[in-house]
């Protein structure tokens, strides 16, 4: 039903209109006091569980760290922030020039000019230069049973560090066996595979590079070895075999230049190296590790210490 | 909230008794010999529905026999369906009833409605223009049927300054003054002349409610 209207809706509409024109804006309220929040949110709990406590002791890793509500504790923040940057540091180290020979090493370099290349370019990291093929001609050993390679690889921290070492030890546990051993090199911006071309110039039947590793976190200062059977440009990863984690912490050099020395042993006998070659009969010098899977218990080294 | 927001007045019961028994016809003011049906309707605003039901004796031939408000407002009310006002309108068959009725609930769905008056909704204010009385509201003000009157209405303090001002603001009279309380609390005042100076009475009465919120202690 429709009926007719008064005008009280229309003039209240302009008289709203009217009055809004001259006040826009509503006054401002008062600001509610904010309460300021609890000194702490969130409980520590107090026990860890089993499984955590457990898997932590056998690994390095990040794992059974614990939480404060959505996130780590302080402690784990600062050791994660303290071995970043010795990982980053590692990294960021260069071989000096004069050091390979001034630890009498034969001096060799890569086809890589500088250290951000290097990072940047891991082919040229795999070849050598034209002065460092000329050198190894004319100076090393021909037709060796071993020929000993130390690098810098992604941590000429670790190369320095424990480098020289593993290097003694290696060549005497050769030697020791009646190897003949290849001259000492040491080659600068290295990557893995500068092996290969180094072994074919020497004619070695078996390469092994001993180079600084990626570093992990708080691990700046570890070594791996990469041993080939037949060295030549051209060889993959499948015809190698390797060794990790060689530092204080992990593998000491004195035990990992012993299994070296096995490994080697076990090439020369079977003539191959990487996939075909057989761990089997080896388990008696290697232990468990030439089965696989077991690691041995692990401790964190704190880098922080909270007060 | 902005200011001058529609406060829509809600129904909250409509009924009707086609023949009414005469004990209850007279209870509620009805005349046995003209009256024979009710229509009753309860509303949460009163004052609307006042407008309301006189706009009804305009469209159908029916008397509001009775319309009062309930104590304190609708916040304080008996029950659900009280709400703020009983009106009843008496005619001499249902179908005046029903014409009424319908009438009645127009006006109070689409024209007489309360408005906020402060930006919190706090305060509520009525600066209703009815431009033709019926006879209802007629014989209450005093003016004749037909004539424009200010139907004005706001809290205690808001109302007596409000109707100040109206009555300054141009050539109209007070037919009615109704200070506080009132059943609701509310004060009010029925305000007659021309159809625009009851208008213009009535947007100074509203600004003026307003004002008075917006500064309640003297400046």
């Amino acid at each position: 039903m429709s009926i007719p209207l008064s005008r009280t809706r229309d003039l209240v509409a302009a008289l709203q209109a009217e009055l809004g024109a001259r006040d826009p804006m509503p006054p401002v309220g008062p600001i509610p006091e904010i309460q300021l929040p609890p000194d702490r949110i969130f409980p520590t709990p107090q026990r860890r569980s089993n499984f955590a406590e457990r898997s932590a002791a056998h690994t390095t890793a990040l794992v059974g760290i614990g939480q404060v509500g959505t996130r780590y504790y302080s402690d784990v923040v600062l050791q994660f922030q303290a071995e970043l940057a010795v990982a980053h540091g590692a990294v960021a180290t260069e071989l000096p020039s004069d050091w390979a020979e001034k630890k009498g090493y034969l001096s060799l370099q890569s086809r890589v000019t500088g250290h951000r290349e290097f990072l940047l370019r891991p082919d040229l990291g795999r070849r050598l230069n034209a002065e460092s093929v000329a050198l190894l001609r004319e100076k090393a050993k021909k037709n060796v049973d071993v020929q000993p390679i130390l690098a810098d690889g992604l941590s000429a921290v670790a190369c320095m560090g424990a480098g020289p070492d593993l290097m003694r030890l290696f060549v005497e546990a050769c030697e020791r066996r009646g190897w003949s051993v290849g001259t000492p090199v040491c080659a600068k911006f290295s990557r893995v595979w500068l092996e290969d071309e180094i072994g074919e110039i020497t004619g070695a039947k078996v390469a092994v590079i001993l180079l600084g590793e990626r570093p992990g976190l708080g691990t700046g200062d570890g070594l791996s070895a990469y041993l080939v059977y037949g060295p030549k440009v051209g060889n993959t990863d499948s015809n190698r075999n390797m060794m990790s984690n060689i530092h204080a912490r992990g593998t000491p050099p004195a035990e990992a230049a012993q299994r070296l020395a096995v490994l080697t042993g076990a090439m020369l006998e079977q003539k191959t190296s990487g996939v075909p070659l057989d761990l089997s009969p080896l388990v008696a010098e290697l232990g468990e590790i030439a089965r696989g899977g077991y690691r041995a218990p692990q401790q964190r080294v704190r880098l922080v210490e909270l007060p | 909230m902005p200011i001058l927001q529609p406060i829509l007045p809600k129904i909250l019961s409509v009924r009707r008794i086609p023949g009414a028994s005469e004990a209850l016809l007279r209870a509620y003011g009805a005349d046995p010999s003209r009256h024979r049906s009710l229509g009753l309707i309860t509303v949460d605003q009163d004052d609307p529905t006042y407008v309301a039901l006189d706009e009804a004796t305009k469209h159908a031939q029916v008397d509001v026999v009775y319309a009062r408000s309930f104590y304190a407002g609708s916040r304080h009310t008996s029950g659900p369906l009280s709400g703020e006002i009983l009106g009843v309108i008496a005619a001499a068959d249902p179908d005046e009833i029903d014409e009424g009725l319908k009438a009645l609930i127009a006006c109070l769905e689409q024209d007489a409605c309360f408005y906020t008056a402060s930006d919190d909704g706090q305060i509520a204010v009525f600066p209703h223009v009815i431009s033709s009385l019926g006879h209802y509201l007629s014989a209450l003000s005093g003016l004749p049927v037909g004539s424009a009157m200010a139907y004005l209405v706001a809290p205690p303090m808001e109302a007596s300054i409000g109707i100040d001002a109206a009555l300054k603001a141009a050539d109209v009279r007070a037919m009615k003054i109704f200070p506080p309380p009132t059943e609701t609390n509310f004060a009010a005042a029925w305000l007659g002349g021309e159809l625009d100076a009851c208008e213009a009475a009535a947007m100074a009465f509203a600004s003026t409610v307003i004002d008075v919120g917006r500064s309640p202690r003297e400046r």
